[in-house]
């Protein structure tokens, strides 16, 4: 006899109540799953499906038309890499990411804190006020902000020479246009960081600093030593979305006001992306492009969290 | 009159009129209970100028002549057409009918499964439509002798020029600059006054490279030659931009993008204005009731005849299938008819592609404004392609990386367009 009859014959000799068991449990074990498919069918099909779909893409060379797709290895990334526009296309993404850090952190947590201290129906008049850019039509903001920065008779010309100030071409000159797109840009971090500040700052104890007043702390010590240092972790969160944004939210700027122009100043990584894609029609390159922003973004997420963990470790 | 030479893009024609083919067969007429829907991909739809309105007014005047055909209109910006058709090609739902740009007509018709205008009707309702256009038009987008796109609009550069700011800078507006050098000392005169001088729109967003062909044709030079190779780094390519270059430079010329210009000149800033005739019904409505708005020849290089290009677009069918690609014909068919051309002509300021239009409008304001560009159309010079398949990355190279910075920062225009030619020698390979 076999192990196998051995083991049939002995479920046999349990009986009936005693297949009930591992049916009962299998239908436990499958429950959650049953919870979680809509979720992961989701991850699987817009998300994971996708993201290997891009991944085979980048070793090909294709033109989004053609039926003929050729295998090409790593050509794709090889030309990425040798070519001057997509590691000149990244560092202007860290200059973004510099710039825009203070309208992720500093200027929100300020306003934040500076409203949270006067609550009332002011304060939320106020913040709604603030949260206004994220809900505008990103491409009408643009656009209206075309009209203000217009370098012939534009309003913040207007007004430099209404003081006496010299005019620019903001977005025409290549020493101020990415300043110019990180300051059109900034206002949406502002706004929703703001609401995230807050929420963090709701959740803080009052009494706390309600007894350091007594103890005669002034407002200011009480901000600087108190609340800034519990808004710590919304800070880091902050600060490492502000690195996945900013590229994201500078395109539609970019798009719409300079295409990455005047002499590639205002270029960025997505902006690329699109340009090998969908200008060149290169989808190869535009997906090995998509494939290296993944991991380095990757690489900076597990850099920040193993950061974090010998912080905590120490 | 209509003297306008062929492209060349496809076929290397040299716009002496290459004879179109005549093919027999076709798709029959719709028989009038049949309803069909077409998409119509358009970058003059939509626009809030003058351009969107008459392209409703084409669609309104097709509607109630075809009852049975609507016509389902989508707005795109004139950069991105092509990525347009390419990713709707790649869904699977491209539109029945697109307008594409003379600048990538030419990568169009390469990788895209675009149905020959020429095969959808019968040969002799073919023959009867295209009689009154001229041949030489006709081959625009022909290979082989076969049409693949309809030529839909079409315009040549104009010096516009506001007569009230010629008189504040003491210049007669009865004698508008004929050269560039008249150019710039007219420019540098009204700059005086406080006003900008002149601009020249050859750095435009929709990257399109008809003007800079255009200049640098007149100064003897070319983008490419008859047998396609890139010749845009010969001197005379570079003396032309070095003397746009040289506009800025004196002051003449505000260094900013074509769209700043524009709306400079439609505000009364601008003295002087070169750029497509497409905008001067824009302009006249602009100018009406605020300054006097005069139009003259592309100025040409000293003595050297003026060469200007054409600019504008082809109508290009992508239908599946015979009900789709009969009614698109009959949409082509009425905007290229008299009945189209005059709406496309008195309500945007595109040339009239068939002289009977342009004899019938010739006491309007709008053709007499198009009168010096209708002079100059015995001058035309073909609109040139770069070769292969990456024909218009080699067009944004040339804009943004070349003429941009040449004409706006100053960039040394010997080096700068040598390095470009390079760039544009490897992708046309």
């Amino acid at each position: 006899m076999s192990t196998l009859e051995a083991g049939a014959s002995t479920l046999d000799a349990r009986g009936h109540a005693n297949r009930r068991v591992p049916a009962a449990a299998v239908r436990a074990r499958l429950t959650p799953w049953a919870y979680q498919a809509p979720v992961l069918i989701s991850l699987l099909v817009f998300v994971y499906g996708p993201l290997v779909f891009t991944a085979v893409l980048s070793l090909l060379d294709w033109d989004l038309v053609s039926p003929d797709k050729t295998f090409v290895g790593v050509d794709n990334y090889r030309r990425l890499v040798e070519e001057p526009e997509f590691p000149h296309a990244l560092a202007r993404t860290g200059l973004y990411v510099l710039a825009l850090l203070p309208f992720a952190t500093i200027v929100p947590m300020a306003l934040a804190i500076m409203l949270w201290k006067r609550p009332g129906r002011a304060s939320d008049n106020y913040r709604s006020l603030l949260f206004l850019p994220v809900v505008l039509a990103p491409v009408a903001t643009a656009l209206s902000w075309r009209f203000v920065l217009n370098p012939l008779g534009g309003v913040l010309n207007q007004v430099f020479g209404a003081v006496g100030l010299p005019e620019q071409d903001w977005l025409g000159d290549p020493d101020t246009a990415l300043w110019a797109i990180s300051l059109i840009t900034s206002s949406r971090f502002v706004a929703l960081n703001i609401l995230l500040y807050g929420a963090a700052l709701a959740a803080l104890d009052r009494r706390a600093f309600d007894a350091a007043r007594i103890d005669g702390a002034t407002e200011w010590e009480i901000t600087r030593h108190l609340v800034v240092p519990q808004l710590a972790g919304t800070t880091v969160l902050l600060s490492f979305l502000c690195v996945v944004f900013a590229g994201q939210w500078t395109f539609t700027n970019i798009a719409v006001l300079t295409q990455g122009g005047p002499d590639a100043s205002t270029d960025n990584v997505y902006y690329r992306l699109y340009t090998y894609a969908f200008t060149f029609f290169d989808a190869g390159t535009g997906a090995a492009a998509a494939v290296l922003i993944v991991l380095i973004l990757t690489a900076l997420f597990g850099l920040s969290t193993l950061l974090r963990r010998r912080r905590v470790v120490g | 009159m209509f003297a306008a030479a062929a492209c060349g893009s496809s076929d290397g024609d040299d716009g002496s009129g290459t004879e179109v083919a005549a093919t027999t067969g076709g798709i029959a007429p719709l028989d009038s209970a049949t309803k069909v829907t077409i998409k119509f991909l358009s970058y003059n739809y939509g626009t809030p100028g003058l351009g969107g309105t008459g392209t409703q007014a084409l669609i309104d005047a097709f509607e109630k002549a075809h009852p049975n055909i609507t016509v389902e209109p989508q707005g795109v910006a004139t950069k991105d057409v092509l990525t347009r058709l390419r990713t709707d090609t790649a869904a699977g739902s491209p539109p029945d009918v697109a307008q594409v740009g003379w600048s990538k007509m030419a990568e169009a018709v390469q990788a895209l499964p675009i149905v020959p205008v020429q095969e959808i009707p019968p040969a002799a309702e073919w023959d009867e439509h295209v009689a009154g256009i001229s041949k030489s038009i006709l081959s625009a987008v022909s290979v082989d002798g076969q049409v693949k796109a309809m030529p839909y609009t079409m315009s040549i550069p104009v010096l516009y020029y506001n007569a009230d700011l010629f008189r504040a800078a003491g210049l007669d507006p009865a004698k508008p600059p004929a050269t560039l050098e008249e150019v710039k000392a007219a420019g540098l005169a009204i700059k005086g006054t406080g006003s900008e001088g002149v601009y020249y729109g050859v750095v435009d967003s929709a990257k399109s490279d008809f003007l800079t062909q255009s200049v640098v044709n007149g100064n003897g030079g070319s983008l490419v030659d008859a047998n396609g190779e890139v010749t845009l780094d010969k001197p005379a390519a570079v003396g032309a931009l070095a003397g746009i270059q040289d506009l800025v430079k004196s002051g003449a010329m505000p260094a900013v993008n074509t769209e700043t210009a524009l709306a400079a000149f439609t505000s009364g800033k601008l003295g002087m204005l070169v750029t497509s005739t497409a905008v001067l019904a824009s302009a006249m409505k602009a100018a009406d009731g605020k300054f006097e708005l005069g139009t003259a020849s592309f100025p040409t290089f000293g003595s050297k005849p003026a060469r200007p290009t054409y600019s504008g677009a082809g109508l290009a069918v992508l239908a599946k299938d015979d009900a789709h690609k009969r009614a698109a014909w009959e949409f082509i068919k009425f905007v290229t008819s008299d009945a189209g051309f005059e709406i496309i002509t008195s309500k945007i300021g595109y040339l009239p592609l068939r002289e009977s239009v342009a004899t019938k409008l010739a006491d309007s304001a709008i053709v007499k404004l198009l009168a010096p560009s209708l002079e100059q159309l015995d001058t035309v010079a073909p609109y040139t392609a770069f070769r292969g398949e990456k024909a218009n990355q080699a067009v944004v190279a040339l804009q943004d990386e070349a003429v941009e910075p040449i004409v706006l920062r100053g960039a040394d225009p010997g080096p700068t367009l040598t390095s470009v030619a390079e760039k544009i020698r490897k992708l046309s390979a």
